[in-house]
């Protein structure tokens, strides 16, 4: 019988550059991952709504912070920004639906574009300042654009939001969990593979290259300024098609929900998960939006009928995730990604682990 | 109940079932409320409020027999947190009716509760859920299943506006009275602000710009140093109490005093003595009586407190006792569905509340006031009840000035 082990070859063996750069290092794991892609497709039918609305917040955060991870893990760059652009491409999306008839189908990748635009701007600081002069710069867009969606009434409805269509293809409207699952799994798929080929590309290697030793790279005839700058724009567009997504999933977009409280969560996100590793940013997702959840499940566990103890479980969620930052750097500071390739180095040699 | 709904979910998952349906012998109602976030002050107690009288319902025989299976969640006043709620519900509990709290999470899910035709008793008493048809010009959108009891913010402040002018007129003032509306860039105190500023002009006073104070409270000297500059004489304050604490303790240090307006949720005992001297004369509609007053309906209220408190000791305030209304209102409702076809659904209990003229719920006489709800109006009531504060020196008590019975002008409806 054919083990897994027969199917798995009992080493990497990489004799052109070419090889070295492809998209899954061995068969086994694109195998894996088609066979992930194409079991979550049955996901609907088998999950209830609960457990497909934790997936589809994964799928939206999960892009999100896969853009987070370009600007921060992959070129070195610090945003402390993110949740506006989060947010500013669910409103660019709802304001463009609402506004001109164009179906959600397009206002999606639309938004995104927007997104993109403005990321381009707010980059440009990243261009000239680096370390916590671009954490301040970035905090400030932040707050800029906060406060510009708490104003301006004509596009994002002012402090009382603004309703977000659902997602339609053909006339054909989906707002249940089920339909939309298949959407965000789609975007999820595109912008997950758009991102993993960006890193084998020429500009992949320059964010790369700009975020190991800026001064080196520059000598090798990197235009560093373009390459910040492009970074926070692919990243922005990332976090706008997340933002969309989101807005359109939940059919309502306020101004409440992209704080700056979102931003850090996106950093815990990429931080938790693995800085510089496209899967990294989907780990530590997973983890950031499981957390809250199991810390529910364990107080209902522990004290249904202790009614300090379920007041408090606001608190405890945010401590939490506080708490699981700080260990992680401590004891994980390569995060999730890392631990995921120890246990698959482990399995590898396995029995014969020196 | 929420364990029990989560072992559940834990269980149908392991065995791939897509469903959760409720029991058929329950009525689910959800029921959102703010324990934490900017507006706790006032939401805790409002929310043990609604949970106490839902759970003294179950606890004496249900509605019609039926028990009430609710589900409390806590969303921090955060609107998306609210929706994304609600679109757990609809997929879950599958609510027939749902007690919510604030007024952008409110009129957010105002077109998915038309959809989906559930009932929602909220404590935003936006002017803009007045109107169930749209046929008002002045109305953005209908809102077919919103109810909320009491009088909405717009009338509350029209209300406290005339009393303003009357106030005026009685010390002998000559010259233009000046108005002014406070409060944050939110929904909440948003909402009347436009509509009580026409009313106030058509009442010959000078309407002043408004200033934005934050929810959360904190300090607000510069605010008051506006309000003293501005010279205004009456001042209209659209936050929660904790916030107007705050501001009037600023006020206070500054010396800004013109006359404070306080709405519905913005003034009470507690604030009362936080707020000491700063707080001395501040107007506030009260929408029922207080924990220590004699209204016949109050030995009811007092046995629900019982329900978390059994010693009954502690003192509730002037938002516990609206809770309560708010519950049972929806109860008479389910009661007056129940008898229809089709049973208890949504849209019955709609039509349930529609039905009420003049209707107090049985056993909170004096509590709640007489309200009214038809097809086109959904204005409960539109009587605003104005007192006034007075501190001395540890202890307070509220002054009586007189009932505004505000009209019901059509172009008001829905605004």
């Amino acid at each position: 019988m054919a083990s897994a082990h027969s199917r798995m070859r009992c080493g990497e063996f990489r004799t052109t550059y070419q090889a070295d750069m492809t998209i899954f290092p061995t068969p086994l794991a694109r195998r894996v991952a088609i066979g992930s892609v194409l079991l979550l497709l049955l996901a609907p039918l088998v999950l209830n709504a609960y457990y497909l609305n934790l997936m589809i917040q994964i799928g939206y955060y999960g892009i999100a912070a896969l853009g987070l991870n370009i600007v921060v893990g992959f070129t070195g760059q610090i945003s402390l920004g993110h949740a506006a652009f989060f947010g500013l491409g669910a409103f660019t999306s709802a304001w463009i639906s609402n506004n001109s008839g164009i179906p959600v189908f397009f206002t999606i990748p639309l938004a995104g574009m927007l997104t993109m635009a403005v990321g381009l701007i707010v980059g440009i600081p990243a261009g000239r300042i680096k370390g916590l002069y671009l954490a301040i710069a970035t905090l400030a867009s932040q707050y800029i654009l906060e406060d510009f969606f708490a104003r301006a009434d004509w596009f994002t409805g002012g402090s009382s939001g603004a309703m977000a269509k659902p997602f339609s293809i053909f006339g054909h409207e989906m707002y249940t969990d089920q339909s939309f699952f298949y959407v965000v799994l789609f975007y999820v798929v595109v912008m997950f593979v758009a991102g993993a080929n960006l890193m084998r590309s020429r500009d992949g290697r320059a964010f790369i290259a700009v975020r190991d030793h800026y001064l080196s790279a520059e000598i090798m005839g990197i235009n560093l300024n373009k390459y910040r700058i492009l970074s926070f724009g692919i990243s922005s567009f990332y976090a706008g098609i997340g933002g969309a997504l989101f807005g359109h999933y939940l059919g309502f977009v306020s101004v409440e929900g992209f704080t700056l409280v979102l931003s850090i969560q996106f950093l815990a996100m990429v931080i938790i998960g693995g800085l510089g590793s496209v899967m990294g940013a989907m780990f530590g997702t997973v983890f950031m939006v499981l957390l809250p959840e199991v810390m529910e499940f364990g107080v209902y566990l522990v004290g249904s009928d202790n009614t300090a103890l379920t007041q408090a479980l606001a608190y405890i969620k945010e401590m939490a995730i506080g708490l699981a930052i700080i260990l992680f750097l401590i004891f994980e500071p390569d995060g999730l990604s890392h631990r995921w390739k120890m246990i698959k180095n482990y399995w590898k040699l396995y029995p014969f682990s020196y | 109940m929420r364990k029990a709904l989560l072992c559940g979910t834990a269980l149908m998952a392991v065995f791939g079932l897509a469903t959760l349906a409720p029991a058929a012998d329950t009525i689910p109602v959800g029921h959102l409320a703010c324990y934490t976030g900017p507006t706790s002050d006032v939401g805790a107690p409002y929310g043990n409020g609604v949970a106490d009288a839902m759970k003294y319902i179950n606890e004496n025989g249900g509605v019609a027999g039926k028990q009430l299976e609710y589900e409390t969640v806590d969303y921090a006043y955060k609107a998306p947190q609210a929706i994304a709620t609600y679109k757990n519900w609809v997929s879950g509990l599958k609510p027939v009716a749902i007690q919510g709290w604030g007024t952008a999470d409110t009129e957010a899910l105002v077109q998915f509760v038309a959809r989906d035709e559930i009932p929602y008793f909220s404590a935003s008493y936006s002017g803009h859920l007045t109107d169930p048809t749209g046929k008002s010009p002045k109305t953005k959108s209908p809102a077919p299943y919103n109810f909320f009891y009491g009088p909405s913010y717009s009338d509350t402040c029209r209300g406290l506006v005339q009393w303003a002018a009357e106030d005026w007129k009685a010390k002998g003032k000559k010259e233009t009275p000046k108005f002014i509306h406070m409060g944050a860039n939110h929904p909440y105190p948003n909402a009347p602000k436009d509509a009580c500023a026409a009313y106030a002009k058509e009442l010959g006073f000078e309407v002043l710009n408004p200033i934005v104070y934050d929810l959360k409270p904190g300090d607000a000297k510069a605010q008051c140093l506006t309000l003293k500059d501005s010279g205004a004489n009456y001042a209209y304050l659209g936050n929660t109490a904790g916030s107007n604490i705050s501001l009037l303790n600023s006020c206070g240090t500054v010396g800004a005093k013109p006359q404070f307006l306080a709405n519905v949720w913005g003034w009470d005992e507690n604030s009362i003595k936080a707020a000491q001297e700063s707080g001395d004369g501040v107007a506030v509609p009260l929408g029922s009586p207080s924990w220590k007053e004699d209204a016949p309906g109050m030995k009811t209220v007092r046995a629900i407190a019982k329900v978390s408190d059994p010693t009954g000791d502690t003192y509730r305030n002037l938002h516990y006792m609206r809770g309560v209304c708010s519950v049972f209102y929806m109860k008479d409702a389910m009661i007056a569905a129940d008898k229809m076809k089709g049973g208890i659904t949504g849209p019955n209990i709609k039509k349930g509340m529609e039905q009420m003229v003049n209707h107090v719920p049985a056993g909170l006489e004096g509590v709640c006031l007489p309200s009214t709800w038809t097809g086109e109006d959904h204005r409960g009531t539109t009587s605003v009840q104005v007192y006034t504060t007075t501190y001395n020196g540890g202890d307070f008590k509220f002054n009586k000035q007189s009932t505004i019975d505000v009209p019901r002008r059509d172009d008001w409806l829905g605004w």
